[in-house]
């Protein structure tokens, strides 16, 4: 607009007064947020990539060692079973949420305005419940004697099991509470996805004759290829992660069978003298799940969101 | 054939246009019923429908119920669902516990001040990255949106350092402070003001109106949608809180506990009162489940928009 009225030549110059044309305001507007910003996050994690280069405690003057923590970290048996630990979950948790989700997408589209909106406010629900609530309820239903899983497993002739107390199933058992609070967001985001497909491309797939099964394997899946991509991502990039779970369930037990990554570096935190290890182990899983996390907004949020 | 052949051609480039918000609501367009599926498909639809439900809601329901029954009672076999006598006693015993309810109160009026604080700070932020020129935008618009993508552990252990060396330990602000500027919601309210138009703002600013009018008395009146989102996933995000307030505020039986860390050091320290820890844990969980209740509209077109789009 300024551009216009101004001659060509000093055009440059103008362009660059609009530019900055709002400093003081902006800066005054962005101060808080990004004074916040700055020492509650992204100082924490600079300081985080220094003290992972030191010997570091609360007590001591600390010695440069180099590499050293994230060597122990990579070398340590622990770390490596906790991460598989982690997939595990993932794997288990994660396809049970898309699965579930999909389906339970498809259930919305088909009945009437009023079910559907209580569906998806039912399955939104344990979704805001706190992960300290759902272990309480999901503890007591593993209780060994006479909880509520293994009463009803008794009418299918199978042995009271000690869920949580057996390094076998504990793992396990945590799922169950881990899809039961991801399925709310997954599923609406599905149901978002699945109603943006023009409703056209399936009644010229019902003309040419397609099933339920044609319009759901070549349209519905197909068309939803970024949706299901983005949600594959980011509930690996969350389930990877949980440790609120486990921490109040089982406190990792027993012998470490529900210690997920997490919970390995929080639990060395809090009871190492040096914290140069737990820091080590989490700025790995930053560089992993954060570059993760970035490429896949980038491929799908694409240009709109950094167009500033 | 051949029309159908166009129809999908063309229909791309429509639905791009269309997407908008606003436009003919999609369930308007959609017929009764899965379309091509017999009598039994649509049984099935509904039994799964019924099996997400009682899937979703039974374990919550089942805590409200026991918290109505007598500790023995609560697990028991073989089991029943409601008790054999409805023990009022353990509501009335946790309300009693005067550690209970200040816990409430401190994590209400925490996820209050949390909320309020989110708001005002994000949105500020939202505002200028949508509307104004300034130096370094995209730099800082970058860093902001970077800090959306860092795992909470990486950044947990040294925020407690932090604040620790900050002298924050045991205080309010420690609870209040470090999460409420956050990359996502400044996303998410930027998405939101990028979509007003601007035809009213060039009037007033015209008119002599300086940003910050413009901001107070034209953005936020029309912010209450995306404000409500917002507001509730930061309360949400206060009140269900365990491991920062459990880092952070260490004295034991401080004022300043709160809600879920007050649950899980009487789950470990009363283990054996199951019908007093599940009433406790009712009546912790009312409150978002209320406040999800009464926006539920609000917060599941949000999702809608922050999905993906």
């Amino acid at each position: 607009m300024a551009t216009t009225t101004a001659a060509k030549a000093p055009a440059k110059a103008v362009r660059r007064k609009t530019k900055n044309r709002d400093n003081k305001i902006a800066f005054l507007m962005l101060a808080p947020g990004l004074t916040l910003l700055s020492v509650f996050v992204i100082w924490p994690l600079i300081y985080a990539w220094g003290v992972s280069f030191y010997t570091w405690s609360f007590y001591e003057d600390s010695i440069y060692v180099g590499l050293r923590n994230f060597r122990l970290v990579l070398n340590d048996p622990n770390f490596a079973a906790s991460i598989i630990r982690g997939l595990v979950y993932t794997v288990i948790v994660v396809p049970a949420i898309l699965t579930i989700a999909f389906i339970f997408a498809n259930v919305v589209k088909s009945v009437g305005r009023s079910a559907a909106t209580f569906l998806k406010v039912s399955i939104y629900i344990p979704t805001i419940i706190s992960g300290v609530i759902a272990s309480i309820i999901f503890v007591l239903i593993y209780e060994f004697r006479q909880g509520l899983l293994n009463w009803l497993l008794g009418f299918f002739g199978i042995a009271d099991k000690p869920w949580l107390g057996s390094a076998d199933t504990a793992l396990y058992a945590l799922t169950v509470p881990g899809v039961w609070m991801g399925l709310g967001l997954a599923s609406l985001i599905m149901l978002a996805g699945l109603l943006d497909i023009p409703e056209d491309y399936y009644e010229a797939a019902e003309i040419d004759g397609a099933g339920w099964f044609g319009k759901t394997f070549f349209i519905t899946i197909p068309l939803m290829k970024n949706i299901i991509l983005f949600l594959l991502v980011t509930g690996f990039v969350a389930s990877i992660q949980q440790f609120e779970l486990p921490l109040v369930m089982t406190q990792g037990g027993p012998t470490r069978s529900t210690q997920l990554p997490n919970l390995l570096i929080f639990q060395r935190f809090t009871t190492d003298l040096y914290v140069g290890y737990s820091i080590a182990g989490a700025l790995l899983l930053l560089v992993v799940l954060g570059g993760l996390s970035a490429v896949i907004f980038k491929l799908i949020s694409s240009e709109k969101a950094v167009d500033a | 054939m051949g029309a159908t052949g166009q129809a999908l051609r063309e229909d791309p480039a429509q639905e791009i246009t269309a997407t908008e918000m606003g436009k003919v609501p999609r369930w308007r367009r959609r017929s009764r019923g899965p379309r091509g599926v017999g009598p039994t498909g649509r049984a099935l639809t509904y039994l799964f429908g019924l099996f997400i439900i009682l899937l979703s809601l039974f374990p919550l329901a089942w805590m409200a119920i026991s918290g109505f029954k007598a500790r023995q009672e609560v697990v028991r076999s073989p089991f029943q669902f409601f008790p054999e006598v409805w023990y009022v006693q353990n509501y009335i015993d946790i309300l009693q516990d005067p550690a209970f309810v200040r816990a409430l109160l401190v994590s209400f009026g925490g996820a209050l001040l949390f909320a309020l604080l989110s708001l005002t700070v994000n949105s500020m932020a939202a505002y200028a990255f949508a509307r104004l020129e300034f130096a370094f935008k995209r730099v800082i618009w970058t860093i902001a949106l970077m800090t959306m993508f860092i795992p909470h552990m990486a950044i947990l252990l040294t925020s407690y350092i932090v604040v620790t060396r900050l002298g924050m330990l045991n205080t309010l602000w420690v609870l209040i402070l470090p999460a409420a500027a956050s990359g996502l919601h400044m996303f998410f309210i930027r998405q939101f003001y990028l979509g007003i138009p601007t035809a009213i703002e060039e009037a007033a600013l015209v008119d002599g109106a300086t940003r910050w009018q413009i901001f107070t008395k034209i953005f936020l009146p029309q912010s209450k949608p995306v404000f409500v989102v917002v507001g509730i996933t930061s309360f949400l995000t206060f009140w269900n809180g365990y491991v920062w307030p459990l880092m952070t505020i260490t004295e034991p039986g401080s004022s300043l506990t709160l809600i879920q860390p007050y649950l899980a050091i009487f789950r470990s320290e009363r283990s054996v009162e199951y019908g007093m820890l599940l009433a406790g844990s009712t009546l912790a969980a009312m409150p978002v489940v209320i406040l999800f209740l009464i926006f539920q509209r609000h917060i599941i077109s949000g999702i809608r928009i922050s999905g993906i789009k």
